[in-house]
This record gives C-alpha cells, structure tokens and sequence, in this order.
C-alpha cells in the first residue's frame, strides 16, 4: 500500500512542478515527463507484483462525515491499474515532442497538472469502494479529460467537440447516479456492500441504468457519437489515453457492478451480446467511410468495444448456463482484450498524432508516400494495424481467439445460446475481415503510394521521444502475440475476481494453444528467414531496374489518378446501406460550357441522425416550452431563488 | 515421417494440379493444351530473370509476397492429408490458419497499393470486400464442423476417426458443405466465376491485377503462393470428400489424389463452362454461398445430435 | 432420403428468394414443386394406387403445368426478365435464413411429428410457407407474386402431409385446381393489362386507391 501512495505522490508532482518552473519550457517539460513517467513505471511494476498475492487491500481515509475514500485493490483492480499506468507511461514520454509549442507554455503546464489529475483520477475509479470516492473521481475524470480535449481553444470546432464530450459524459454519469441511487435506497448505505440481496428485479434495473452510464462512457454503439468527434479535437497523447484507458473505465464499471451484484439473468446477457455486436460490426462499417485518421481510429475504438462487450456478453451467458469453460473464455478474452486494445489504440494514436503532426493535416486523403520519410512511424504504424486486425503474431490475435474459444462453447448449450453464439462467432469473422479492409486502406492510402501534396511529400519524422513510445508499443504487441501465456495468465488474475464461486483450475487445461501458438508463430519466423535467404539468392548476382509504376500503357501518371481510401472502401459501404446512410452533394452540369463540378459525398451515422433527429428534436421541442421562465429579468430570478430557498428550507 | 513425405510431395506437386486445370480448359476448347509440367518451365524461366520495381514503392512492396508465402506454407502444415496426423496441431488451429491467411492477403493488399497505380487499388478494394464475405462462409462452415466434433482444429475434423467425411454414414447436409466449400475455394483463390486469371483486361480483374508490378522471382514465388493457396484449399475439400478405406489403409494415400486430381478438374471444367459474373453479381454469389453454408449449419444443428 | 428432399426443398427456397431473373425462378419453383409432389413417396408407409394417382397428378400440375403456363406468359408478355425487388437480393436471402431458424425454434415447440419420425416436415413447411407470402410482399411484377403463391401452396401441402392422415388429400387437391385456375387467370389479365398499359407493375395499383 504504501508504493501506492507513494506512486500516486510521484504523479502528483508531476503534474504539479510545472506550474513552478513554466517559464522555462523545457525544464518543465523534462521534470514534469520524468516524474509523471517514473510514477507511471513503478505503479505498473507494483501492481505487476502485486497480482501474484491474491489478498484485497481495504483502505479508508475519512475526510469528514459524509466524504469517506474508501479503497479497495483486488486483482481486477491491479489489472486495469496495469493498462492505466503503461499506457500513461508511454503517452507522457510521447508528450514530450509533440507539445513543443514554447508559446503556450502556461496551457502545456496545466495540460500536464490535468493530465496527472485524469491518471490519478482514474486509478480511483478503480480502486473505490464506495458510492462517493467513485462519484467523486468518476467527476474528476470527466472534468480533467474535458478540459484536456480543448487544449486547442481556439478552434470553435474543437470547443463543439469538447461539448459534444461533456453531454455524453455527463448523461452517462447521470444513469450511474441513478443506479447508485437506487442501491442506496435499498441497501442503505454509501458502501457496495450486501448488494447481493436487493431483489432480482431491482438488481436488473440498477444494472441497465448502469450499463447504460457505463456504456456511454465505453463508446458502445448508439452512445457512441462523443467519440468521433472528441478524439480528432483532443491532442494525440491525450487521445490515447482517452482511447486506450479512460473508455475502459466503461468496461470496468459494467464488470464491477455484475460482480458486485452477484447478478444473473439470460436475458441481460442477450442484451449485452447484442450490444456489444452491433457495436463491433456497426464500428468498423463507419469506419471504413472515415478519411480523417483519427475519426476512422474513433470508430474502430467503437468496435474494439463491441468485441470486449461481446466477450463479456459471452461470459455472462456461460455464467448463467453453468458453463465454466464459456464463461471463462469470455471473460478472460475480454479482459485480455482490453489490456490489447489499450496498448494497439495508443500505439496507432501515437502514429496518426506523428503523422498529422509533421504533415498538418488529419485527411488521409492528402497523404501517401509516407513511409519512405517517416519509417519508424510508418512501421509502427503497420504494427499498430496488424493487431488491432487481430491477424496472428500480434496481441489482438490471442484475446479474439480466446473470445471465439467462447462463442464455440455455447454451441453446446439451449438452442437459442447456441444462435446468440452463431451471431458472435460470424460477427466477429465479419470484423476481422472489415477491419482488414480499413486498415489496409490507411496504410496503403496514407503511408504507401506516392505523395498527394506537398506537405505531406515534405514531412519529416518525429522526434525521439515520439518514437520511442511507438517503438515500445510496438514490441508489447509482439511480445504479446508470440508469447501469450504469461499475458494470459495476467488477465486469468483479473477474471478470478469475477466468478462470483470462485473454481481452482489449472491454466493448461484450458489455455494450451497459447504455447503452441508460440512454436508455431516462432517457426513462422524461421520459414520467413528461409525464404528471404532464398529471395537473397535469386537476386544475388542481378541488377534491378527501377521504373515508374506500369500503367496498363498510359505514360503519364500523376498522383491524382492513385486509388482513394474512398473508392476503396466504397462497394464494401455500400454493402451495409441500410445502416449507413448516404448524403451526396452534386452539381449538375447546366451550361454548354461546363465549370467545375463538384461530387461530394459523405456516410452518417444512424446513430447520429436518429438520435438528433429523434432525442434531441424532441428535447428541444419541450424545451421550448419552458423558454418563458428565462425573460431576461433579474428581479425575478431573484426571486426565483427566494422560493427555491424557502422549498428548501420547507423539505429539510 | 509419412506425413513429412506426403506433404513435400505435395508442395512439389502442387504447380502440376494446376496445370492440369489448364489441361482441362484446353480439352473444352478443342485444343491440344500446353505441356503437363509448363508451370515449372514458368517458374525456373521466372527466378533466371531479374526484377523491375516501381520507383514509388517501398521496402514492402519487396517483403510483402514473402510473407504472404510463409503464411501459405504455415498452414498448409496443419493439414493432415489422406487422414495421417498432421506436421502441426492445437486446439484452436483452424481458427489460427484463417487469421493466418488474412495476415498473407494483408500483405499482399498493401503490397498492391504500394505501387500507387490505380488498377492494383481497384484490385485491392475488390479482394478486401469479396475475402471477407468469403471468410464468414468459411467460419458458417467451422460451425458446422463443431456438431460432429467439438474442437477447433483441423486434424480432429478429419483424423483417423472419421467423423466428418461425406461417406461416412447419414451425414446429409455435408455435401452441402461441400458445395459452399467449393464455392469459398473459387472466391478465395480468384477462380471464375469470380475472378478470371487469364484475362489481361485490368478493369475486370481482381487479384491479377494486385500483382501487375511484380516481376521476375517475386512473381514466380506469387504463383507458387497462388499454387499452394490452391492446394490448400481443395486438400482441405478433398479431406471432407475422399472416401476412406478403414484405418491406416495405404489406399487411402491413392483415394486422397484421385480426389485431389477430380477437385482440380472440376475447377477446370467450371472454368470452361462458366462465363465471369458481372462484378457487381459477385457479392450476391459469395452472399448465396454464406447462406449455404448456414442452412447446412441449421440442418445439422436439428439433426445431427 | 425424405430428409434430403425436404433439405432441397427449403434450399429451392432461398435459391428463389437470391434469384434475380424470372427464368431461373420458374425452373426453381417447377423443381421444388416436383420434390415437393414425390415426398409423399418416401414418407407413406403404403402406398395404394390412389396415392400414386394423386401425387402423378401433383407432380403435372405442379412441376409441369403451371410453370409452363408462367413461362409462356412470360414470352408473350414483353417484359424485361428481370425480378425486381422491394427488398434487396441479399437482404430476402438473409431474411430467408431467419425465417428458417425460428421455423425450426416453432418446430420445436409445437412437436408435429406423431405420425412421421420425420422432425423437419414441419420447420420446412412452414418455412416454404412463409417465404411464399415474403415472395408476394418483396416482389413488383405480377408474375412473381403467382409464384409466391406456388410458394405458399407448397408449403401448405408439406403442412398437410402432417396434418391429414396420409389419406387421399382432398383439401389439398381443391386448393391445387384453384391455384392453376388462378395462374390462368391472372395469365389472361397480365396479357389485359400489358395490351393495355405496357406494364405491369403491381405497385402502379396504387394509383387506383381512392385519394
């Protein structure tokens, strides 16, 4: 407990010097990375001990009478608290060139003070253990990531966006608020504690009213506008942590409250699988439409979500048939994927952020040709993409196999299990393969080909310290890919605290292709080396000839005539209409002699749309209604607060 | 030790089948055809050659096939040909062979598009749309497989127990997916009615027009991808269609070719008596294919057990 | 072997749901009426002469009459021999599946199978059965709609093999003559109507509703 303590010290520090020494840039940099990173490593390298010893840590602290923080680690805890200080770790490295603006000293010094409020925030969220320390932090955590998503003020497209944010947040918060809500009135008290015997129908509303909050917050899908539309806006550190940890808060607060109240029901967990499959397919469909890198990485968080609550959903449902193995992979997949997704997002955030920031602009259809002027961030890149494919060598691999372990499991069960996993199953082979499609389409779009612009032929590579996050990533996903089982075995820590009858098992009985996948992936390696030494051969003695790219006979190409991320990923867009909807923008030819013409065409979000068209009109229109009480004159609000006072005074 | 043999003969073999696909054509054309062994000729004329690259592209465009043949290699070691236990196995495996061949069309996308020419992209979009409608049908079919036996991998589908084999007993739905197998190996390996090999006009070209650029050696380990792709995929229709002679029976090495070779013909004989679809028919065919291969998973789901 | 034709039937099914040209939808349909009118074959435990009488009758009108009698419409009536749907190819294909799993899920509930060990008849009849009346829903051109209702027949016929007691189906027969009464019918009206309009388009009807 106490390098607990003394790591969340560290960070706060580090968050707090720069307001001391911002007048020298640098200086504040430095001190500030340092402090906040070291705390970073050693919160991961204590909670990566401390999994191995499975007693629960209870701390209280009390501030006064109603405000008591009240802590409690267990494993799943240490487990998230791994995914928040690596990733916070690496993405304040990243910061260190990419905040390289000297002008706007104060604002980077405060962007690190909130940055160390949202870390410290979140491993509260984590670890409360009461209704009030988790409010109390769950606040913190918005309001910090909300104040760092408009670290650029001045743009009114970034201040839309960081409203859009605050909405969201704030009407997820208000269903967990209800939900705790209700608890208290039934249980009595600020603790999580006898939960378990609030009445079943209770216990299902408190956990829809949760899950929905939660699921604001995880970017599940039709609550998932603040998404597209706050991480573009936000600095590419700080979308990484948002994207990588702050929407697995979502995640842990939906497992949290199913442990909690020991809750069982098909029925949800039909919901939840649903869910989290729309989300997953849903995700990388509009995806796939995106041109702007960090909305297309967006969205993919959206389906990255829907494959986490899919495992969960999965679990749920094992849970409930008294399936051990079914509810294991799914948990365990899940969790797994969490921890993989958070490192692959920060590591393609960190490359989209290196990208934008050397080329200025976010459209992919502007760049091309990067790799050869930015290898590091395009391999990284590349590495990024291939896990979050979830093709084999890469982490993403293992926690969607695991995941599919799941599904097939409940093709055992009652016939309509055995549909709900038919549905996961091809699901998730239908977002494998769409999100192959997306990322093949950034890559060869933004980083292969030739340049589409200047800016972008021109760009350089990042600094060091933007690399070497990218690097690191890099290397976690292979690791994680190629050796899974020590990984597999830190999740299987984490879904321990989960099953509410905790069963002894052996890892191998249940885990024993993770060491075969390492054989096989390391053979794989070696059949590669083959092969190159053979391609070494047969091109030992010969002189290649480098032309322009044949063109089926036409001798001048331009970089106009290349293929565009859009028209690649229009059929397969097309494919999906009913959930994608077209707005096309086109002037028609009227005079003899033509001007130019324009075709514009964008893909919206049914969620979007319905949820404007319908929530937001309807909200609106009542609103109106209510327009009379606000008219401008002062003696009256005056008075309004009189009788606010005096109704006050009558109820307490 | 048998099975090592096995599986080199095969690889070696493999540009042979498909030559005999060529034969076929020819036969349906009323032309004699070219020589049995003209894929080799290719191949050895191709790696004597050098290479041509594109200024525009990068170092991927020179790793990419490598490795879209290694993941090839890598799972065709899975497969236990003619019912003897294959190089490598795990629960799970064919799952991992999938991710593994997506992991290869990753590479091979990203190589066409590195050239910067439009065609390849339009090749690439192409083949990322079609593989994924053709890799759900796949996984409808893994589903289906688990009925008869409940793991995940290939060598206890079709290891000495016999349990998924069209002869076997009643198993009724199984030429059913038979047939959406067969279809998956059209679409994957780029086949008419999907995609034609041979003709050279890039508008209508799918995965030939992703490898426009190469040349030389590179291209002659694309075909021999192209070649193993095949084999991979009709071994593995040809391990649910081979009828079995009991247990550890020398004949089954025999019966497992002769299903090979009819595999193989009549791919050549669908080439020869199909015309190309229109592209836009193309996903209509992969969506039939996925419902095939779901109605067999919904028979067998009411029957089987 | 019954299982294998009912197989064939429901796959005739989501074969003419995929199916985008009127041709090909007349030759699926005259095929699935010919499995359709040979099942009582394979499921009869005796089988009289009366029995074969009826099914050699089915299997005419069925699998012979009508389709001929659609194909010839077909020719005279200069249409384009293309189906055009309401709702996408893809689209009815996967509805199809659907409505094939939640026959099998009513299959389950409602246990037909007391006088056949045969578990299918009844998910399949059904299936058939409402992937008829889908026919008629997603589908313009008159002349798909008759074939709907050929669907439909079918599937009220798998229906019937379970309900009546292998009999002679008497029921079932009036309903056969109705139906080719009425692909006559509506064979001299389409050939009316396109004389007269040069279409015939079934959601033009709606012009003829009252305002």
């Amino acid at each position: 407990m106490g390098i607990f303590k003394l790591t969340i010290f560290i960070i706060l520090i580090g968050g707090l010097i720069p307001f001391a020494t911002y007048k020298n840039f640098s200086l504040m940099k430095i001190l500030s990375v340092l402090f906040i990173s070291l705390g970073s490593l050693m919160g991961v390298i204590d909670s990566l001990f401390k999994l191995n010893n499975k007693e629960i840590y209870n701390v209280t602290y009390k501030l006064s009478d109603i405000f008591i923080v009240a802590l409690s680690i267990n494993n799943l805890t240490k487990f998230f608290m791994i995914i928040i200080y690596l990733i916070s770790f690496f993405s304040v490295i990243y910061s260190f060139h990419y905040l390289n603006d000297s002008s706007k000293a104060l604002r980077t010094a405060l962007s690190y003070f909130l940055y160390s409020l949202l870390i410290i925030s979140m491993i509260f969220v984590v670890s409360a253990n009461n209704i009030i320390t988790f409010i109390f932090s769950w606040e913190v955590m918005s309001l910090t990531s909300y104040f760092l998503v408009i670290y650029n003020y001045e743009d009114f497209e970034t201040i839309k966006s960081g409203y859009i944010y605050l909405i969201f947040t704030h009407i997820g918060a208000m269903f967990i608020y209800s939900a705790f809500g209700i608890m208290f009135a039934y249980t009595n008290s600020l603790n999580f504690i006898n939960l378990s015997l609030i009445p079943l129908n209770i216990k299902t509303l408190i956990f829809i009213l949760s899950f929905i909050g939660f699921a604001s917050k995880a970017g599940l899908f039709p609550l998932h506008i603040w998404l597209p539309y706050a991480h573009p806006a936000a600095p590419s550190h700080i979308s990484a942590i948002m994207s990588g940890v702050m929407i697995k808060m979502g995640i842990y607060g939906i497992l949290k409250i199913y442990t909690m109240l020991e809750f069982n029901s098909i029925i949800t967990g039909y919901t939840v699988l649903a869910f989290g499959v729309i989300s997953g397919v849903l995700g990388v469909v509009y995806a796939l439409g995106q041109s702007d890198l960090k909305k297309l990485l967006a969205y993919h968080s959206v389906e990255n979500i829907g494959i986490i609550i899919t495992g969960i959903g999965i679990g749920m449902i094992g849970q409930y048939e008294k399936n051990f193995a079914m509810a294991l992979f799914g948990f365990t997949g899940a969790i797994l994927h969490t921890l993989n997704h958070s490192i692959f997002k920060s590591l393609l955030f960190f490359g989209a952020g290196s990208v934008i920031h050397n080329t200025k602009n976010r459209s992919i259809e502007q760049m091309g040709g990067l790799l050869k002027n930015m290898k590091v961030s395009g391999l990284t890149f590349l590495v990024g993409s291939l896990a979050i494919t979830g093709l084999p060598m890469f982490n993403g691999f293992i926690s969607e196999l695991i995941i599919y372990f799941g599904s097939f499991q409940g093709l055992k069960q009652l016939p309509l299990t055995q549909f709900a996993s038919i549905i996961a199953i091809i699901s998730l082979a239908v977002v494998g393969g769409l999100a192959l499609a997306c990322f093949t389409k950034v890559i060869g779009v933004a980083f292969l080909g030739e340049p589409r612009n200047d800016n972008t032929s021109n760009a350089k590579e990042s600094g060091i310290f933007m690399l070497i996050p990218m690097i690191g990533l890099s290397l976690i996903c292979l690791t994680i890919g190629v050796f899974p089982k020590y990984f597999i075995k830190i999740a299987l820590y984490g879904t321990e605290t989960l099953f509410l009858n905790s069963i002894d098992f052996h890892i191998n009985d249940y885990f024993n292709f993770s060491t075969s996948i390492t054989n096989i992936s390391l053979l794989f390696f070696l059949i590669l080396t083959i092969l190159f030494t053979l391609k070494y051969f047969c091109y030992k003695t010969k002189k290649i000839h480098n032309t322009s790219t044949w063109s089926c006979g036409f001798s001048k190409p331009t970089t106009r005539m290349q293929y565009t991320d859009f028209s690649y990923a229009f059929s397969i867009i097309k494919f999906y209409k009913p959930f994608v909807l077209f707005k096309s923008d086109y002037k028609k030819i009227d005079k003899i002699f033509p001007n130019k013409i324009e075709y514009h065409l964008e893909y919206l979000d049914i969620a979007e749309k319905y949820i404007i068209q319908n929530i937001a009109k309807f909200l609106d229109l009542f609103f109106e209604k209510l327009r009379w009480i606000q008219h401008g004159n002062i003696h009256i609000y005056i008075g309004y607060i009189l009788i606010v006072l005096i109704i006050l005074l009558l109820l307490i | 030790m048998k099975s090592l043999i096995l599986f080199l003969t095969l690889i070696v073999l493999a540009p042979l089948f498909s030559a005999i696909m060529l034969k076929i054509k020819a036969f349906f054309a009323g032309k004699k055809g070219i020589p049995l062994l003209i894929n080799y000729y290719t191949l050895i004329k191709l790696i004597q050659k050098t290479s041509v690259y594109s200024i525009s592209t990068s170092q991927i465009f020179q790793v990419g096939y490598l490795i879209t043949l290694a993941t090839t290699l890598t799972s065709l070691l899975f497969l236990p040909f003619s019912g003897l236990p294959p190089l490598l196995s795990f629960n799970g495996d064919i799952i991992f062979v999938l991710y593994l061949m997506s992991l290869g069309k990753f590479f091979t996308l990203i190589s066409a598009m590195d050239t910067g020419s439009s065609f390849e992209g339009l090749g690439a979009s192409r083949e990322a749309f079609f593989s994924f409608l053709a890799e759900s049908a796949f996984f409808m079919v893994i589903i289906s497989f688990f009925w008869f036996d409940e793991k995940l991998s290939i060598a206890s589908y079709f290891m000495a127990n016999n349990k998924i084999n069209v002869w076997n007993n009643y198993n009724f739905p199984l030429p059913l997916v038979g047939i959406s197998l067969f279809l998956i190996l059209l679409t994957e390996n780029s086949r008419v009615p999907i995609d034609d090999p041979a003709t050279h006009l890039e508008l209508t070209m799918i995965h030939e027009v992703m490898i426009l650029d190469h040349s030389g050696p590179a291209l002659a380990f694309i075909y021999i991808n192209s070649y193993l792709k095949l084999l991979f995929f009709s071994s593995f229709l040809t391990l649910l269609l081979f009828p079995r002679f009991g247990l550890d029976n020398k004949w089954n090495i025999a019966s497992f070719y002769i299903t090979l070779i009819c595999i193989y013909i009549s791919i050549g004989i669908t080439e020869s008596i199909m015309a190309r679809f229109k592209l836009n028919k193309v996903p209509k065919f992969l969506v039939i294919t996925f419902s095939l291969a779901t109605f067999a998973t919904i028979i067998i789901m009411g029957f089987a057990r | 072997m019954s299982n294998l034709i009912l197989t064939l039937t429901v796959l005739m099914v989501l074969f003419c749901l995929g199916s985008s040209r009127l041709l090909s939808i007349i030759y699926l349909i005259a095929f699935q009426g010919f499995l359709v009118s040979v099942l009582p074959f394979f499921i009869n435990d005796k089988i009289t002469i009366s029995v074969i009488l009826f099914i050699l009758v089915t299997l005419l009108i069925k699998s012979f009459l009508i389709p001929i009698f659609l194909y010839f419409v077909m020719k005279r009536i200069t249409i384009k021999r293309e189906i055009e749907p309401i709702i996408g190819y893809n689209g009815s294909v996967f509805l199809g599946l659907i409505i094939i799993i939640i026959s099998i899920f009513i299959g389950n509930k409602f246990n037909f199978h007391i006088n056949h060990h045969n578990t299918f008849l009844f998910p399949a009849g059904i299936t058939t059965l409402t992937s008829g009346i889908f026919l008629i829903i997603a589908r313009k051109k008159a002349i798909t709609q008759v074939i709907g209702y050929l669907m439909m027949e079918n599937g009220i016929y798998l229906l019937g093999l379970i309900l009546s007691n292998h009999n002679l189906n008497i029921i079932e027969f009036g309903i056969l003559l109705d139906l080719l009464v009425g692909v006559m019918l509506m064979g001299i009206v389409l050939h009316n109507i396109n004389k007269t309009f040069d279409d015939i388009d079934t959601t033009l009807l709606k012009s003829l509703r009252d305002l």
